[in-house]
């Protein structure tokens, strides 16, 4: 009982620190990924994590961004956006080429 | 799932067999044994660097810094453009009499400087998507379990790139070598041209230079999304939408090309 009141008390004061930096989360998994548009809100750095979770390398890649990570099965890359304009950027998976392209949106 | 392992296979290694394929094309012609050793030594020297890297990082997985990457891939692309075009512009002014230049260890000093330069880019060539493909089989065979199927993909997109390979020697052989020489010369400055505006890219993914919306989209004439697109897009460097980075990147090289022929040329005509 007191140990259950002691995690809430916890995590009470813990939340606001856990609000503050919201995580954004791209899904790839073997030749398909989720959602097939991200919308981020425009900051002045902008966090969005690239999860691997099929059982094949994936290879994040977006030429509007300048960005290319190799991802392997089950582990995943934090890929950070500095000082970007609003707008839609576009990204695909090149190591599964034909699985079509999603839409990384930086919303004001 | 063929036409996937065939394709991105295919594709990564297309860069480092043209660069390889060219440079022996070239040294063959004009019979430089020394050069052509330094050439395949760097392309052992490349394959035992992908090894390595890939194996590195398989070992750190994520914990391998993210901007420490990007850095280590811009260095190497810039350097990479940069030996090819100091490359090209060495064949221009020393091709015909590059065997007996070496032969008699004229201008040594030269000679030494683009022999070791003939090593790193063939070790840089080979390293680059030598690491990614490692990793991109690594992970196919185990995800299909060593199938049959997939082997003989791998079989067959190697055989495609030899093809290509073969082809560059061929035309080395019996092609007009003038014609030959201009068409190959092509192909590596824009190979350059590609090495160079990704690695310039990058200063946009380490943060160095804020990330900025296209300046026009020629999706309409080619989709750089596209296979077709996307290889053309990774030989050439061409891009459909690019931001100022990409036209700054653009104008600076062939800018940079434009001013060093002319260089070169105005050179050789006082000599």
């Amino acid at each position: 009982m007191l140990r259950s009141l002691l995690t809430v008390a916890l995590l009470a004061l813990a939340a606001p620190a856990l609000a503050e930096d919201p995580v954004y989360t791209l899904e790839f998994k073997d030749g398909g990924f989720s959602p097939a548009r991200l919308e981020v809100p425009l900051a002045a750095t902008v966090t969005i994590r690239i999860v691997n979770a099929g059982s094949t390398p994936v290879e994040f890649e977006s030429k509007a961004l300048h960005q290319e990570k190799l991802i392997k099965a089950g582990a995943d890359v934090a890929v950070v956006l500095t000082g970007a304009t609003a707008g839609d950027y576009e990204f695909f998976d090149d190591f599964h080429p034909g699985a079509g392209k999603g839409v990384i949106a930086l919303v004001q | 799932m063929i036409a996937q392992i065939l394709f991105v296979v295919w594709r990564e290694s297309i860069e480092a067999l043209l660069v390889i394929g060219i440079l022996q094309a070239w040294l063959v012609r004009h019979a430089a044994a020394t050069a052509r050793a330094y050439l395949w030594g760097g392309v052992l020297a490349g394959l035992v660097a992908a090894a390595v890297l890939s194996a590195g990082i398989s070992a750190v997985d994520t914990a391998l810094p993210p901007r420490g990457q990007d850095l280590f891939q811009m260095i190497l692309m810039l350097t990479a453009a940069l030996l090819v075009v100091q490359m090209v512009l060495w064949m221009r002014r020393h091709g015909r009499s590059l065997k007996r230049e070496l032969e008699a260890g004229l201008s040594a000093e030269l000679a030494r400087g683009r022999l070791w330069g003939i090593f790193a880019l063939a070790l840089i060539a080979v390293m680059r998507e030598g690491a990614e493909t490692v990793i991109f089989l690594q992970g196919i065979l185990a995800a299909t379990g060593w199938s049959g199927e997939a082997l003989l993909a791998i079989l067959a997109a190697f055989s495609v790139a030899a093809g290509s390979y073969a082809l560059l020697q061929l035309g080395g052989r019996h092609l007009n070598w003038r014609l030959f020489f201009r068409v190959t010369e092509v192909m590596l400055l824009l190979l350059a041209a590609a090495l160079f505006t990704n690695g310039m890219g990058h200063l946009v993914s380490l943060g160095l230079v804020p990330v900025e919306p296209p300046v026009w989209d020629s999706s309409a004439l080619l989709d750089d999304t596209s296979l077709f697109g996307s290889v053309v897009a990774g030989l050439t460097g061409y891009r459909a939408t690019p931001d100022p980075v990409t036209l700054v990147s653009w104008a600076v090289f062939w800018g940079g090309i434009f001013l060093s022929f002319r260089a070169q040329r105005l050179a050789l005509a006082r000599a």
